[in-house]
């Protein structure tokens, strides 16, 4: 055999020139292929029922109760909807829409306001914001309801940056930040546009809201703060490097992690710089601050309790991963996931383990707490409830299966 | 093995080009222009003695071929005469092919860094994260900026422009080194490398990220700069795509033609030639030592 072709190259030397060609082709077309996404969406509870964003783009309403019996999905209340991708025929846009160019998937927060959920979506290059009857979905009927009070902004088939961060909603107006370098204020009833702000740089954080000022960074090294009535910008400040953190505010200040491995307080009248804490890694996922210590995981694989005054570190702890998760906080136990799919339970006040459970997988949704439960999403699509007290799963959710 | 592929080769090029970013201003673009340039220019002695040794191995191929219809039924003895012609012209027939083995890895980390450096998505710019060397050079760059020109480079060129100068260079480049043939089996081969991958490629460029469109672009002009200097002028760019069999008189001397552009290449006898061939060989060969010692100060 070996001879065979051995005796085949001989006689087709063009056979030989062939394979250096092949070869460089293959390793373009495996080495290069496009970027992918899959979206890591947290939890929203209301009334029982989590809400989420299955990873590839489904909105799930999961009854707690009907989980922790391992009832058969789904039960009564709960539902699953697929946000189609823009331009695919279907629910968002009508049947008139061209076929589906791309996938859509959900990296934010769902939002309860009143009756209806709002999701942001992310597209690649596109976004929208879907918000759909959370009580009666109107997934059967193909198109938003607006009878039901459903909408999608921008309408139709139009759409606007992709969405990664979360939306915020204060008195029935949302505001998000986009892609396309703008922070929109949209109607939550009508699903209109308000305002909008360019921040001149792409927006891939949540915007938070406090005393009628809506904060939002951006990736051009700018955090501003904006007026919640008209979007007029009241003040901004530029770091030395790009935010990579949404922002978390507590009393006066303002705390957000960079791209240059820094977590930053900011005061919250003046935008001016009042500590910088440096870390190994990026400060990625969103600080959580607590009376006097702002609690930070970081990509270096550690979490760091840092004096929100003083900017001095109190203590840190290692896991075996990088965090991306926000960490969660009850009872004085302090929640962090690695990005590989440990959670540990760590004591808040002097940052020793009181116990760890091991997923082994990968774990980037925020975190939800409830009581002594928290709730993980993670890479293998499935949602995991933890009881932080005894370190055992409650349940366990997994809808990879589920149509 | 994945890990020491990152360490070794993948994370000093992927920080150096964003480094680079860095230093010129925020332009992806330029950066990816100018490491280009600076990694063809460290393989620059490599480049020149695969040119030199593909075109003393071309000169050859008069003899080979002459060996081939003497040795047809004889395959070990061709081989042994083939190893012998090879010794005695001074090529070693691996010398083409080392340069080339060596300067893949660097083009796929070169690939994999323009890819990664940009973190078009929320995952890609996590796994970013764990690349990157503590350099503030490095840290004040990300997330990196994707305009550069009309381009969006994580994104594919709209327009048709990337794709006609992949494909346009590539072809001016595939051109300049391949011989013209005479046998329709061959010529078909011929056209199949200087016609398809340039097409492919301008295809790819469709569809891949512009900012790795940029660097094919940038990679083939170098070739081409390369290419013209080292073997002094357009190679077979010049030259008829085939001669014409009406000048053919003779068996041989129509294989001389066929892989050497006809102006250099008058019908002579078979001994002559072969004698010519090896000349001519040992003659590229020293002038390629002369060149290289000009050129590195060695």
């Amino acid at each position: 055999m070996v001879n065979m072709v051995i005796g085949l190259f001989k006689k087709n030397r063009k056979l030989l020139k062939l394979i250096p060609c092949l070869l460089i082709l293959s390793l373009l077309v495996i080495g290069c292929a496009g970027p992918t996404f899959q979206g890591w969406s947290g939890f929203t509870e209301h009334d029982g029922i989590l809400y989420f964003g299955g990873i590839n783009g489904r909105l799930f309403a999961v009854d707690i109760a009907a989980r922790s019996q391992n009832a058969t999905f789904p039960s009564q209340n709960e539902w699953v909807f697929t946000i189609p991708s823009p331009g695919a025929p279907g629910t968002i846009c009508g049947p008139a829409c061209a076929p589906a160019s791309s996938q859509t998937s959900i990296y934010a927060t769902p939002l309860v306001i009143g009756d209806i959920i709002c999701v942001s979506t992310y597209s690649g290059n596109t976004g929208k914001l879907v918000a759909i009857n959370r009580l009666a979905p109107g997934y059967s009927e193909g198109v938003p309801q607006r009878s039901k009070g459903e909408w999608t902004y921008p309408s139709g088939v139009n759409s606007i940056g992709a969405i990664v961060g979360s939306p915020v909603a204060v008195d029935n107006t949302l505001f998000v930040g986009s892609s396309d370098n703008k922070l929109y204020a949209i109607d939550a009833v009508y699903g209109e546009k308000k305002w909008e702000f360019n921040t001149g740089g792409k927006i891939w954080t949540s915007p938070v809201f406090d005393g009628g000022v809506v904060y939002i960074s951006n990736y051009e090294k700018k955090l501003f703060a904006v007026s919640s009535t008209d979007g007029s910008q009241i003040w901004s400040t530029e770091l030395p490097a790009s935010i990579a953190s949404s922002p978390a505010v507590s009393a006066d200040t303002i705390f957000v992690g960079t791209f240059d491995n820094h977590l930053y307080a900011i005061d919250r009248t003046t935008g001016k710089e009042r500590w910088n804490f440096k870390g190994d890694n990026w400060f990625w996922s969103t600080p959580l601050v607590k009376d006097d210590t702002v609690y930070a995981g970081c990509l270096d694989d550690k979490v760091y309790a840092i004096n929100s005054s003083t900017g001095k570190e109190e203590w840190q702890f290692a896991t075996n991963g990088p965090i991306v998760s926000t960490p969660v906080l009850t009872n004085n136990l302090l929640t962090v996931a690695s990005e590989i799919g440990d959670i540990y339970i760590i004591d808040a006040g002097n940052g020793n383990l009181v116990r760890s459970v091991h997923l082994g997988y990968p774990a980037m949704a925020p975190l939800l707490a409830d009581g002594d439960v928290v709730y993980v999403h993670t890479g293998n699509f499935c949602v995991y409830s933890i009881n932080i007290q005894t370190g055992e799963k409650a349940w366990e959710f997994c809808y990879s299966n589920i149509e | 093995m994945t890990a020491i592929w990152n360490t070794i080769i993948l994370e000093p090029v992927l920080n150096s080009l964003i480094a680079l970013t860095n230093v010129l201003g925020g332009s992806f673009g330029l950066s990816i222009i100018v490491l280009t340039v600076v990694v063809r220019l460290i393989l620059f002695p490599l480049t020149v003695r695969q040119t030199q040794s593909t075109k003393a191995m071309q000169t050859l191929q008069p003899k080979i071929q002459e060996l081939q219809k003497k040795y047809a039924k004889n395959q070990q003895k061709l081989q042994q005469e083939m190893m012998k012609l090879y010794k005695e012209a001074g090529i070693n027939p691996l010398g083409c092919l080392w340069p080339m083995l060596i300067q893949l890895p660097i083009w796929i980390a070169l690939y994999q860094s323009i890819m990664q450096a940009l973190g078009a998505t929320p995952e890609s710019l996590l796994n970013l994260s764990q690349h990157l060397y503590s350099w503030a050079a490095v840290g004040h760059a990300i997330p990196l900026n994707e305009q550069f020109l009309w381009l969006h480079l994580s994104k594919p060129d709209p327009n048709l422009i990337l794709a006609i100068l992949v494909g346009g260079t590539m072809w001016v480049q595939q051109k300049m080194v391949t011989p013209p043939a005479t046998d329709p089996r061959q010529r078909s081969m011929t056209n199949l490398t200087t016609t398809m991958m340039p097409l492919m490629f301008g295809l790819f460029t469709l569809s891949f990220p512009s900012g790795l469109a940029l660097y094919w672009v940038v990679s083939n002009v170098i070739g081409i700069v390369i290419q013209y200097f080292v073997s002094g002028g357009w190679g077979y760019l010049r030259a008829p795509s085939a001669p014409k069999p009406a000048a053919a008189p003779a068996q041989a001397p129509a294989q001389t033609q066929k892989v050497i552009p006809p102006q250099k290449a008058p019908p002579v006898q078979p001994s002559k030639m072969l004698q010519q061939a090896t000349e001519e060989s040992k003659t590229i060969k020293k002038a390629s030592e002369e060149k290289k010692r000009g050129l590195f100060g060695r």
